[in-house]
């Protein structure tokens, strides 16, 4: 990685794009604007940015359409900006390769977390996996499919330990139900999220302090669920 | 035209008797004349041929009543013109009786043979007509668009194939028969007997009241479904009551106004239901831009007050606790527009729920985290037990609904006092409540805390519109939940709502 890493940051309201912009210099990055989609998508080509952040409410069209076609040829990561009323709409961002997303309005801070979080991810995806995670008390060896919590041993049955890999395996990044479903249980379980939320529930009860107040298992409610280590 | 034709072989058959029986008289008349002349030529049993022949064609053309008349008048006109001694009726050789009792039964049995396929191919003509009919009237309701169009294809049936005035009857908004628009008619109804047959879905006939322009037949129009009203039928003064046959017309007709009311009765639903869904769009697609249009300038001003702290060197602090104060007040501002559109999607009826099965606990979770500072270190106690069976509720709205109430517990509650939550199974709901330790309502139990802009606790200084409770009961409402406030007795408010608890589905466990 040379130099300051890129941002594309595709937003229609200037005023945004300013606050925007002075948040993730300050971050130490370097910002390309685009107002439209049609611009977005030219600068995604030509400048290849470390991280994509995007407006879904764009004048010129569909912000999906766009991650669809980015995610053809990259996989740099791609934060969403979206209103509070568009679940469905963050749902297909998501579903179709987007990392995570904000809900408008949103403060400086937080849009700073989502951005270190997502630039440290690209970074750390070039190192050398480790097969161990740690997370609060706990410390789970993937290699020797191990979970540990304070020392003691945890059990966990196979749909729970496959539905913790599913989590653990992407850090930060908000995913979908119908992806966990998809991963852990297969196809023809997409629509019965219930089982997620079953499973989920039993992952805190035994992983977390305090499961009604969860830390690690984050809910994003009506869209997913995040790992947060 | 067949019609015409229909009833004119009818007349000449049983309406105008006169004109057959002079038909007759002529033939028997020019048989004996014909006859007479060759009577040197031909045997007497060759000239009873003659006669029997003019016995077979008056049945053949005329029918039964002539047949007969003409067998007696032949055996009468034979005896005396034929039969010596001639002119007179008596006879010498008493083996012409037998002739006269075989020409008189040959007659008769031919007359009844002929006049039977007679009235048999009347009967059959008659029927394909009524048929065709019924096909034309049946091609016509298949294509009408409107109800007055079927109610006029009706009446002109019944007034052409049956001879009767008819009235289509349909039931209005409050179960009411009411006439069917379209045309006048001088069918009047008895709505009482209209609604038994509507009621039994059997067919109502009084025939005392034929003739006296007051409808005497009342054929429910059967649909797949259900009855979909009456058609009345009214013979006109002084006419008859219907024969059965005009019965089972009418009843055929029945059947075919009634599919075609149903037909246009699904045509309207399903208008209705595309209106309905463009202005449910419309009105989404409007709540969502006005959301987009409020929250762009809110995000902005958020953000823009945030980065106040991004200058370098940094501002001094007056500047800065004014940015920040402009941020809080911008996302106050946010909640509020959040509130507001809540509202309005709430109030404008019909809002889709998206209800899912999902535990209780991580929608609590969830809010709890999304409020974040807001809850003002307050701790949260959440005292759900394990076994609480899954709910079904939209999470987004009942977050909402938490959201709300976490929010008004920590203003209305001495900093760092808990809040508590919990739930619990009652029977075939779920009651949740959420309890604080600050002064409690003043006039708890009141429902008028739940309007729109009234605030129950009159010493907040300036902060809250009202609508908080107001959009958790039109959330907990539309769940099919109630919700309802009380103070607790060691101080502290709690709000309480329902939810249905209904029977969640199965989530098999897995072998451990």
């Amino acid at each position: 990685m040379n130099g300051k890493p890129k941002i594309l940051l595709v937003e229609d309201e200037k005023l945004i794009r300013r606050f925007v912009r002075a948040a993730v210099e300050e971050e130490g990055c370097q910002v390309v604007e685009a107002e439209t989609l049609a611009r977005g998508l030219i600068e995604a080509g030509t400048t290849k940015p470390d991280l994509l952040v995007l407006d879904l409410g764009l004048p010129d069209g569909n912000g999906i359409d766009l991650i669809r076609d980015l995610r053809g040829w990259s996989d740099m990561p791609i934060l969403i900006l979206s209103a509070r009323t568009q679940e469905n709409d963050k749902i297909d961002a998501l579903d179709a390769g987007a990392d995570d997303y904000l809900t408008k309005p949103f403060g400086v801070g937080e849009l700073q977390a989502r951005v270190r979080a997502l630039l440290r991810r690209r970074t750390r995806s070039g190192e050398g996996a480790s097969p161990l995670v740690e997370f609060g008390a706990v410390r789970v060896d993937l290699s020797r499919r191990v979970v540990e919590r304070a020392g003691q041993g945890v059990h966990l049955t196979p749909i729970e330990y496959r539905l913790l890999c599913a989590l653990l395996a992407h850090p930060g990044k908000v995913l979908t139900q119908r992806a966990l479903l998809r991963d852990v249980w297969g196809p023809s379980y997409v629509e019965s999220s219930h089982y997620l939320r079953v499973y989920v529930g039993h992952l805190r009860q035994k992983l977390e302090d305090d499961p009604t107040q969860p830390r690690h298992f984050l809910t994003e409610t009506s869209v997913g669920y995040r790992f947060q280590p | 035209m067949d019609n015409e034709s229909g009833l004119a072989m009818r007349s000449t058959g049983q309406l105008r008797p006169w004109q057959s029986i002079a038909i007759t008289l002529i033939a028997c008349a020019a048989t004996t004349l014909l006859a007479t002349p060759l009577l040197g030529y031909l045997d007497l049993a060759n000239i009873v041929m003659l006669f029997l022949l003019t016995v077979l064609l008056v049945a053949v053309t005329l029918g039964r009543g002539a047949a007969v008349l003409a067998a007696v008048l032949n055996v009468l006109l034979f005896d005396i013109f034929f039969v010596p001694p001639r002119f007179s009726l008596a006879v010498e050789n008493i083996q012409y009786l037998v002739t006269f009792a075989v020409m008189l039964l040959t007659g008769l049995i031919a007359g009844q043979l002929a006049g039977g396929l007679k009235l048999k191919a009347q009967e059959a003509r008659q029927r394909e007509q009524e048929t065709r009919a019924l096909y034309e009237v049946a091609r016509q309701l298949a294509g009408t668009l409107a109800l007055a169009q079927v109610v006029e294809a009706a009446k002109q049936f019944v007034r052409d194939q049956i001879g009767a005035e008819a009235a289509v009857l349909v039931p209005d908004e409050a179960g009411h028969l009411m006439p069917a628009v379209g045309g006048r008619t001088s069918c009047r109804c008895e709505p009482h007997l209209a609604q038994v047959a509507q009621s039994s879905g059997e067919l109502v006939r009084t025939d005392e009241i034929a003739g006296s322009d007051y409808a005497s037949l009342y054929l429910p129009l059967k649909a797949s479904l259900r009855v979909r009203g009456v058609l009345a039928l009214a013979v006109p003064h002084g006419a008859l009551a219907l024969p059965d046959d005009k019965v089972a017309l009418a009843e055929a007709l029945a059947s075919l106004v009634a599919v075609a009311v149903e037909r246009l009765h699904y045509v309207e639903v399903a208008q209705a239901t595309q209106l309905g869904m463009a202005s449910e769009r419309l009105r989404s697609s409007i709540l969502s831009a006005l959301s987009h249009d409020l929250r762009t300038p809110l995000t902005a001003l958020v953000g823009l007050a945030d980065s106040f702290f991004l200058v370098k060197p940094p501002l001094p602090a007056p500047a800065l606790e004014n940015a920040q104060a402009i941020r809080e007040q911008a996302e106050r501002l946010a909640g509020l527009v959040g509130n507001l559109l809540d509202m309005a999607r709430l109030n404008a009826g019909n809002v889709t729920l998206r209800r899912e099965w999902q535990p209780l606990e991580e929608v609590v979770g969830a809010s709890i985290k999304l409020l974040g500072g807001a809850l003002d270190g307050h701790p949260v106690r959440v005292a759900i037990p394990a076994d609480l069976p899954l709910l079904e509720f939209d999470a987004v709205l009942i977050e909402r609904v938490f959201c709300n109430l976490l929010e008004n517990a920590a203003k209305y509650s001495p900093a760092g006092s808990p809040i508590e939550i919990g739930a619990a199974r009652a029977g075939e709901v779920v009651e949740i409540r959420v309890c604080d330790r600050g002064k409690g309502f003043p006039d708890a139990g009141a429902q008028g805390l739940f309007d729109m802009f009234v605030r129950g606790r009159n010493e907040a200084a300036g902060s809250g519109t009202g609508l908080g409770l107001a959009i958790c009961r039109a959330i907990v409402e539309a769940h099919g939940g109630e919700i309802g406030v009380d103070n607790r007795p060691e101080g502290g408010a709690c709000v309480r709502f329902t939810l249905p608890a209904g029977v969640p589905p199965v989530v098999e466990e897995e072998p451990a």
